[in-house]
């Protein structure tokens, strides 16, 4: 002991120096366990676009928002200046742009999101072992992925509902009355407000599980990218080769479809993906097929942080 | 009510290894030393305590709270300073520490100040601000202690709080954490194969070996029963050991060390005065170990 008594003195003496400021205990307040669930959900979201991440983080959500909120300010600016030039709703069936072909319009953008951002939120506590940090804490193992998982479905409905809303706004006020404006427009908020939950649930599900499963980002978002891209080619040319019931329910293997399958059933409107047309399945199915497709992705997820060491 | 009680409590992980075997404890609050081989089971040992590991059979409390069933109770008052590397390499130590404080409970306000405080008092300051990538290898060690501080915890479970510490940053450490344990009121179980260094900082060491107990006593029971003095110099080893045994040493000569046996501090002083009466050039003196195994017999 003393034989180390000169180092062990010295550097006793220059830490006591800095770090002898006093250490004060904590009586304060303490939350309990859902608000800190919520908590870090809220992070999550901040975090899917990357605020307080530092700008680089931000781009790509920020782009992809912005490039799926385009077409939504680009009809309602054309349908003004035709309000203006006294032509006011003769652009209103002919326009491209309208609630219920929004989310075929805009599926890639929000597929290149859950590829970005959901690796980000999930790997990323894998690859740097940060999950023993926060399964030491108030939150379950199943807590953390709720509330992870939430998180990113939150962030994913911002993208899809956001420019359903700049449509019903412009639709209130370009029409010549607004009241009139509202009535028109207000049978679709609960339409587009589901086919959005839905939306976000399922894509999210789908890139939550393999992003959860693959640490390695570059890895993880390849194969968002090939399990968004793939089936739908691989559907269709299925389609093609053979007739059968059998194969027009393969149509429910590919995210994609299925969400065109349920816009088109929940606007009831014909759906522009020749795909989902061929398929000619009752809209219920695709419903159906959202629902067990979310509940089985968030099981699955459950299952990884459950057995993840940690 | 012990600090932490375990009985038999064993863990086998799948594949046949057995981590812990039988393990029956009773610790009292203070800096306790929990010193064993790698693969002796400190690590498993401290994540059954956390509630992150389930044991195979037996049980383990936790200031009274069972680690089966209350873990998101017992997990609010103990810190955890894991081994591995656990730092984000994007984010400041500033957010990273605050948010593991909210994560805790903390709200939001009062997890800003307590990482500031916390981070402060393991010496971080205008480094706290820059992204955790670009910290040297003991700045990263102080920032997964402030996280393991943040809360306020009654109880700090440290695992291997030096590795890859350079001998300055090992004894930095080693001072945090026994200021943590004495200054601040904490009680700590500080989980290292370094039994040199566990002994500097601890009251009662817990040698496990295999899983099993091997020994569990107050530090003064170890270091009574432990070793060698071992004084180097450039030549005169054979006349310095004739000195210390005419001044009633036991002593070994080995080449150019001499062994002098340690059982009170009384051989420093002798060892000292030998030297200088010789006038022998002295290479170094330095305290050495038995083996750990020999230690636990």
């Amino acid at each position: 002991m003393t034989g180390t008594g000169g180092t062990a003195g010295t550097s006793t003496g220059a830490t006591g120096n800095i770090y002898d400021l006093g250490y004060q205990g904590y009586d304060g307040p303490r939350v309990g366990r859902p608000r800190v669930a919520l908590d870090l959900l809220l992070q999550t979201l901040r975090a899917a676009y990357g605020i307080g991440r530092g700008g680089r983080a931000k781009i790509v959500p920020f782009l992809m928002l912005g490039l799926s909120v385009l077409p939504a300010v680009l009809a309602v600016g054309i349908s003004a200046l035709a309000a203006q030039a006294g032509a006011a709703g003769a652009l209103d069936e002919a326009s491209p742009i309208r609630h219920d072909t929004y989310q075929n319009l805009t599926s890639t953008l929000v597929m290149l999101f859950c590829a970005a951002q959901a690796p980000e939120l999930f790997g990323r506590d894998q690859r740097y072992g940060v999950l023993p940090l926060y399964f030491s804490r108030v939150l379950t193992r199943i807590d953390y992925t709720l509330a992870r998982a939430g998180g990113l479905f939150l962030a994913i409905f911002i993208v899809t509902v956001v420019p359903q809303v700049i449509l019903s706004l412009g639709a209130i006020l370009v029409a010549p009355d607004p009241l009139t404006g509202l009535q028109k427009d207000l049978p679709e908020v609960p339409r587009y407000l589901l086919v959005s939950v839905l939306a976000s649930a399922l894509l999210g599900g789908v890139a939550t599980v393999i992003a959860a499963w693959t640490p390695r980002r570059a890895y993880a978002t390849a194969a968002i990218i090939a399990v968004f891209v793939v089936p739908p080619i691989v559907v269709a040319l299925m389609a093609e080769l053979a007739v059968g019931d059998a194969a027009r329910a393969l149509v429910l293997l590919s995210p994609g479809d299925i969400l065109d399958g349920v816009n088109a059933a929940i606007f009831d409107a014909v759906s522009p993906n020749p795909t989902v047309v061929a398929a000619n399945l009752p809209g219920w199915t695709y419903l159906v097929a959202t629902v067990g497709g979310t509940a089985g992705c968030v099981l699955l997820v459950v299952r990884r942080y459950l057995s993840v060491t940690a | 009510m012990p600090l932490v009680a375990t009985t038999a409590l064993t863990k086998r992980y799948p594949g046949g290894v057995t981590a812990l075997d039988g393990l029956d404890l009773a610790l009292e609050p203070g800096i306790i030393g929990l010193v064993g081989a790698n693969g002796a089971g400190k690590s498993t040992l401290l994540r059954i305590l956390l509630g992150l590991l389930p044991p195979t059979s037996g049980g383990a409390t936790v200031m009274g709270h069972d680690v089966c069933t209350a873990g998101t109770t017992l997990r609010r008052f103990v810190g955890y300073m894991p081994e591995s590397d656990c730092l984000p390499p994007d984010t400041t130590a500033t957010d990273f520490v605050g948010q593991m404080a909210r994560l805790s409970g903390l709200p939001a306000a009062a997890a800003r100040e307590r990482a500031a405080d916390v981070l402060r008092h393991v010496g971080l300051y205008e480094e706290r601000y820059r992204p955790i990538g670009g910290y040297s290898t003991g700045m990263k060690q102080r920032v997964k202690l402030a996280q393991a501080l943040v809360h306020d915890p009654r109880l700090l479970l440290l695992d291997e709080p030096t590795n890859g510490l350079d001998p300055a940053g090992r004894e930095e450490m080693l001072a945090l954490v026994r200021r943590t344990g004495t200054e601040f009121g904490i009680a700590v179980i500080v989980a290292s194969h370094l039994l040199g260094e566990i002994e500097r900082v601890c009251d009662f060491l817990v040698a496990i070996d295999a899983g099993k107990l091997v020994r569990a006593a107050p530090l003064r029971e170890f270091t009574e029963r432990t070793g060698n003095l071992a004084v180097e110099v450039e030549d005169g080893a054979a006349a310095l050991g004739a000195a210390l045994v005419a001044a009633g040493l036991t002593v070994t000569v080995e080449g150019r060390t001499v062994l002098v046996e340690l059982h009170d501090d009384r051989p420093w002083d002798l060892v000292r005065d030998a030297v200088a009466d010789l006038g022998l050039p002295l290479v170094r003196i330095e305290q050495r170990r038995r083996g750990l195994e020999e230690l636990f017999r």
